[in-house]
């Protein structure tokens, strides 16, 4: 068991800057998830730790360990990869023994540990068999099997549930959380599905050409994006950005003042609210601004509408049996506490530390 | 329809084309000499004798040359293999400048004419001493046998996935441990499939081993001197023994073939 550091991590491709100077700490037997999309670096990010990539510059730290010059045998890792990397001449007994026995266990530790990582996956009837007979679900099992096998100080998965249909991937998702909260194993996990990472982690490192944008505990993340970006990656509808005058230290939505946390440098300040944070009224209310339903999509446990306000589109969910059709104005009633605030230039949160 | 009818009637006339000289030959190499003289020759198989074969093995040269064609044909394969795959595996899993035309230089090797190198490199072989001998052969064989050992290497290396060498590296394996544990047995059918095309490339191959022997002919260069004035029993008979090993090998590894072509369609 150990933690993960990584100091300042600048990789080229070419000349194309893969990762931007990353700093990164994973503490001892955290769960803790890299974010991002695609070509946002964290795949490599994830293979410079295991020693598969190597960095321009900057360190990487396993425990106490400076393991930047090691190659990926000696840093006492075990990796899960998208596409399983089952050995297909192995058997499935043969796939999870195979880091054992280039450990030169014994036999009997062999046995042990290989019955022990099987039954935890559930694929202790499957030994046997070789990953052709598998289906892609039991191969997934088999690849993180492997990876647990060699009790590794620090288990790193690169989208292991990617390659799995819908249903199976929930499945999976939930034994996965099981199975690592029991291990205890320090995990870094990579993936571009937010729902994934709100769902497993204990902290998110949201990714973006290069760097670590925000790094954060889940909830946090979402009801807290440090700028537009993380705003609008996380959650599904993603956060509503409304661009407002400003007057003193306060923002207008028509008759609707709202006080600001810290004077913004123009004379205009994007609001970020979640489509749950707004609240919809078919009368007029007081606390609240009009806006006209453009679209209504029923989603089943609640409605989406889109709306408009000035020219500006925005996602609002109702519950669902609220009456509404296109061309209906509403009001909307922002829930005090739930607001962000963003500079419209850099997308960065006001007031918010970085 | 109507392109289906022609189409159909073109590979019928052509497997014909390939397929009757093969059958008479195969037929008329198993019958007694009476009726490998006959005229006209009957299409089904005539009277079933050794003889035949047996008179082709008894002249003088032929056990020698056969075994000299095992020998050039196994030194092929061997170079073949021992250079090829290392230069496939690199073409498959490094991306280095100049791969592309590398991998066309490679196939450039066989737009030269044999027939241009052929007198330097016999005078070169003389200096060398390597003029007339199994070792001479071989190495021209490999020189041809090279560029498909390459690309079909190339191409079943990129078939098995960077992951489960990368997966084995994670695991404890030192790069040459993670080829030999995994990559090694993955690779294997493929590997003997590009010996074996390397072994009937050289089994067939006349030209150079016709330029480069005197005496320590390969079969078919050996054949090819002596079948102008040899009895028809002998030509068929011999034709039969040039034949057969490269069908079967063909055929034995002819899915592999079909990702050469893949790979030189692209």
């Amino acid at each position: 068991m150990a933690g993960i550091r990584v100091e300042n991590i600048i990789k080229l491709f070419g000349k194309v800057r893969a990762l931007n100077g990353v700093s990164l700490e994973v503490r001892d037997q955290e769960f803790v998830v890299l974010l991002g999309p695609s070509g946002c670096g964290k795949t490599t990010l994830l293979r410079i730790i295991a020693g598969l990539e190597h960095a321009d510059t900057g360190r990487v730290f396993i425990g106490e360990r400076d393991v930047t010059a090691l190659p990926p045998r000696s840093r006492r890792i075990a990796m899960v990869f998208q596409n399983y990397a089952v050995f297909p001449h192995l058997t499935v007994f043969e796939n999870i023994a195979f880091g054992l026995r280039m450990q030169k266990a014994s036999p009997e530790r062999v046995r042990a540990q290989v019955d022990r990582a099987a039954t935890l996956m559930h694929i202790e009837g499957l030994l046997g068999r070789y990953p052709a007979q598998l289906s892609g679900g039991q191969r997934q099992r088999v690849a993180v099997a492997r990876a647990l096998a060699v009790e590794p100080e620090v288990l790193l998965m690169d989208e292991p549930l990617s390659n799995l249909d819908a249903l199976l991937r929930l499945e999976m998702r939930a034994e996965l959380k099981r199975l690592l909260a029991e291990s205890r194993t320090t995990t870094l996990y990579v993936t571009h599905d937010q729902v994934e990472a709100m769902s497993l982690a204990d902290r998110i490192a949201v990714m973006s050409t290069g760097n670590v944008v925000q790094y954060d505990v889940p909830m946090k993340i979402y009801q807290e994006p440090a700028d537009t970006f993380v705003g609008g990656f996380i959650g599904s509808p993603p956060m509503n950005f409304l661009r407002l005058p400003v007057e003193g230290s306060q923002a207008k939505i028509q008759t609707l003042a709202l006080d600001l946390p810290a004077a913004p440098q123009g004379r205009e300040v994007l609001l970020g609210v979640r489509p749950e944070d707004l609240e919809a009224h078919p009368q007029p209310q007081p606390q609240s601004f009009p806006a006209e339903v453009l679209v209504v999509e029923p989603l089943g446990p609640h409605l989406l509408l889109t709306l408009a306000y000035e020219g500006q589109h925005l996602k609002v969910t109702v519950p669902p049996d609220f009456e509404t059709r296109p061309g209906q104005t509403l009001w909307l009633r922002p829930q005090p506490g739930r607001l962000r605030w963003h500079d419209p230039g850099s997308g960065e949160a006001l007031g918010h530390a970085r | 329809m109507n392109a289906r009818l022609v189409y159909l009637t073109l590979a019928v006339l052509l497997a014909l084309w390939v397929l009757v000289p093969i059958f008479l030959i195969a037929t008329l190499a198993f019958s007694d000499r009476a009726s490998v003289f006959a005229w006209p020759k009957g299409i089904l198989p005539q009277q079933f004798s050794l003889e035949t074969i047996s008179f082709f093995f008894g002249v003088e040269g032929v056990g020698k040359a056969i075994r000299n064609s095992f020998l050039v044909a196994g030194l092929t394969l061997v170079l073949a293999v021992l250079l090829g795959a290392p230069a496939g595996y690199a073409l498959a899993r490094y991306r280095f400048a100049g791969a592309d035309a590398y991998r066309v230089l490679i196939l450039m090797t066989r737009a030269f004419p044999l027939a241009i190198l052929a007198i330097p490199l016999a005078v070169r072989f003389i200096n060398l001493g390597l003029y007339d001998t199994a070792l001479g052969v071989a190495l021209v064989h490999t020189a041809l046998a090279l560029p498909f050992a390459v690309l079909v290497t190339s191409s079943l290396f990129l078939g098995i996935p960077k992951e489960l060498e990368e997966a084995a590296w994670t695991l404890g394996c030192t790069r040459v441990q993670a080829f030999l544990k995994v990559v090694l047995p993955l690779a294997l059918p493929g590997l003997a499939a590009t010996a074996i095309f390397a072994f009937v490339i050289s089994w067939n191959e006349v030209f150079a081993a016709t330029l480069l022997t005197l005496r320590e002919r390969t079969l078919p260069a050996f054949l090819l001197t002596a079948l102008n004035d040899s009895p028809l029993p002998f030509r068929f008979a011999g034709g039969f023994f040039l034949i057969v090993p490269a069908l079967v090998f063909i055929f034995v590894i002819r899915r592999y073939l079909f990702t050469l072509w893949g790979i030189a369609n692209r």
